[in-house]
């Protein structure tokens, strides 16, 4: 069954190793060009304030900026379109061209033939994402990009490209099955994809692990390497808004206590004064570059869990597909 | 044991019936003509046999097993042949017998070979280049290679020429005689099937008319013949299938428990074809009006 499962998907099997290659090529090279770019920026001295000091600054700014855009979209878009063109027809192309009749009446349980379908392709999508993601991760460091825990490196660097993949991958198989057809399979799946990705990513990602959380003075600028989540005055004892209160709740208390002219020199009362009579203090929450590898593996336990359920899933839709 | 036992078995699509209340009882070893009109229910009832279609009805059950199950046992006994002839097509035929090889431990690749290469189909082309014809050899071949205690063909004939329909049938005996093959055909042409079949099954609008042995079936219907001016009244027990009537003579094909002995009616044995097509006709009087016959003296194998 695991040679049938290569033979019948070979096809789409032998154009994603091509894919994969063409991706590695392309990124091997622009990424290239970037970290030329950024030699020649750093041996002028040149500054990313003022770029425009020299042409040479200026066009070595360009030139590692130019593919930055680009790779980072085929990046992240390359697990999820190879989870779900290996995913969509594993069991869909079967029910469409009637193979599955053929396939479910040998000597062989649904379920193995299922799982053995679903263990191969799997195994093949981890193994292509797998071997791209140091690319990635050289990519991202080529190219200069801010610090890995930034959520437009996050999600190309390390190994969540692999639960994504996975989880797409899944998602492919299960909507297969129950829709049928390969073609509106598809069509659900790239929306729900996306929707399950930025919902997470959006709601999910910033408090997987607890973030760090510091009382600073209002004016402490935001590190560049840290994952910025929110600022504000919260209740001191607090670390967070009191329930049901959002993080902006107490700029306006802060504001009146200031009196014309807050935020600067000319205020009645000093934003120090006001946090201390308002019985508050400023806050500033945020996931540190130490916290990467753990922010990968929860994010990567979350999906390969909803990987899983789609898995539970597509077993009892095929155990109980009949005509 | 049964081979294939139907109980009460039934399959409704939305508001229509596309096969109810069906119920036989195939013993072993027995080659059975499923026959009936296009639409009649012949797929959906193989379909069913085979496990791929739910019954909303009823029951069906191989040597004893239910296919619903899908456990290995029972996916092992059946070789089934789909209508659609679903093969890997870009699979080339060596491919497609391996296939069948990994995935059925009784496979016997040696015969597969053999029935392909007296057919002339090459095994190192492509199944998707084959024509129609030689797609559903090798469909066919993949069932009996499998060795399957019970065959389900669907139309098994339809796709090939008159000398490949006799080497499927001559196959078809000699798996019955050497391997203890219980073998279900479908056809809508009672001709393809009446020289092999020794067990019949009429559906007919989704009914079950007959299914019994040939035997009975032909000992138990009479064709009456009289003139169509003076038609005599039916002699009493007949149980009338079919009327024809034609300027001068009536044909009435009817089903009887005792020998007619009324002189005024010429009393022939009908032919198998003769008793299908008046069912068909006259959409027929259902088995169970007839009171059915019981199974116990028909010779039975448990397997």
């Amino acid at each position: 069954m695991i040679w049938a499962t290569w033979r019948m998907h070979r096809s789409i099997f032998i154009a994603s190793i091509a894919a994969a290659i063409a991706l590695a090529v392309w990124l091997a090279i622009t990424g290239g060009m970037e970290e030329h770019a950024w030699t020649i920026f750093t041996s002028h001295h040149c500054s990313l304030n003022y770029p425009g000091s020299s042409a040479i600054c200026m066009s070595s700014l360009s030139g590692a900026d130019s593919f930055s855009t680009v790779n980072a979209a085929l990046c992240g878009a390359l697990p999820a379109l190879l989870g779900l063109v290996l995913g969509v027809p594993l069991v869909a192309g079967e029910i469409q061209q009637r193979t599955n009749r053929l396939a479910w009446t040998q000597s062989i349980t649904r379920t193995r033939w299922l799982l053995t379908k679903i263990g191969v392709g799997a195994l093949f999508t981890a193994a292509i994402v797998g071997a791209l993601a140091p690319l990635f991760w050289w990519w991202t460091d080529a190219a200069q990009r801010s610090s890995h825990i930034q959520p437009a490196n996050f999600d190309i660097s390390g190994f969540v490209g692999v639960a994504y993949a996975l989880f797409a991958f899944m998602l492919g198989v299960a909507l297969g099955a129950l829709i049928r057809r390969a073609g509106w399979a598809f069509a659900a799946c790239v929306p729900i994809f996306a929707l399950v990705r930025i919902g997470i990513r959006l709601y999910i990602r910033p408090g997987l692990i607890p973030p760090t959380t510091v009382s600073v003075s209002a004016n402490t600028p935001v590190g560049n390497s840290d994952w910025y989540l929110n600022a504000g005055f919260v209740p001191l004892g607090r670390s967070t808004p009191a329930p049901g209160q959002a993080w902006s709740s107490y700029n306006l208390v802060v504001e009146n206590c200031q009196g014309a002219g807050y935020g600067t020199q000319k205020a009645a009362h000093s934003a120090i004064y006001c946090e201390k009579a308002n019985h508050l203090h400023y806050v500033m929450q945020f996931q540190p570059p130490s916290h990467f590898w753990a922010l990968q593996g929860a994010e990567s336990a979350l999906f390969l869990f909803l990987a899983g359920v789609l898995l539970g899933l597509t077993v009892l839709a095929v155990r109980r597909w009949r005509t | 044991m049964a081979a294939l036992e139907a109980v009460g078995l039934g399959k409704r699509y939305g508001r229509r019936w596309g096969l109810e209340d069906c119920s036989f009882r195939l013993p072993a070893r027995r080659i059975a003509a499923l026959v009936g009109p296009n639409g009649a229910g012949k797929s959906t009832l193989l379909r069913m046999a085979a496990g791929i279609t739910r019954p909303t009805a009823g029951d069906v059950r191989v040597f004893g097993r239910s296919p619903q199950d899908q456990t290995v046992e029972v996916l092992r006994q059946i070789g089934y042949l789909d209508q659609e002839r679903p093969l890997y097509h870009s699979f080339h035929v060596d491919e497609m017998l391996r296939f069948g090889e990994r995935l059925n431990p009784n496979w016997n690749d040696a015969a597969a070979r053999g029935y392909l290469a007296a057919l002339d189909i090459p095994t190192d082309s492509k199944v998707g280049k084959l024509s129609v014809g030689q797609q559903a050899q090798v469909a066919l071949t993949m069932c009996l290679a499998k060795r399957p205690a019970l065959l389900l063909l669907d139309e098994p004939v339809a796709a090939l020429d008159p000398v490949a329909r006799e080497g499927l049938m001559h196959i078809l005996l000699r798996s019955v005689v050497d391997d203890d093959t219980t073998v279900v055909l479908s056809s809508h042409a009672v001709s393809d099937l009446a020289t092999i079949c020794d067990y019949v099954i009429i559906l007919s609008a989704s009914r079950v008319h007959v299914a019994d042995d040939l035997d009975y079936v032909l000992a138990s219907h009479r064709l009456l013949m009289a003139s169509s001016e003076q038609a005599p009244p039916l002699p009493p027990g007949v149980l009338v299938v079919s009327t024809r009537h034609s300027e001068r003579q009536t044909n009435v094909l009817v089903r009887v428990e005792e020998p007619v002995t009324d002189p005024s009616w010429r009393v022939v044995e009908p032919t198998l074809e003769e008793i299908v097509i008046a069912y068909l006709r006259e959409k027929g009087p259902r088995a169970e009006t007839f009171g059915q016959r019981r199974d116990g003296d028909s010779s039975e194998d448990a397997r």
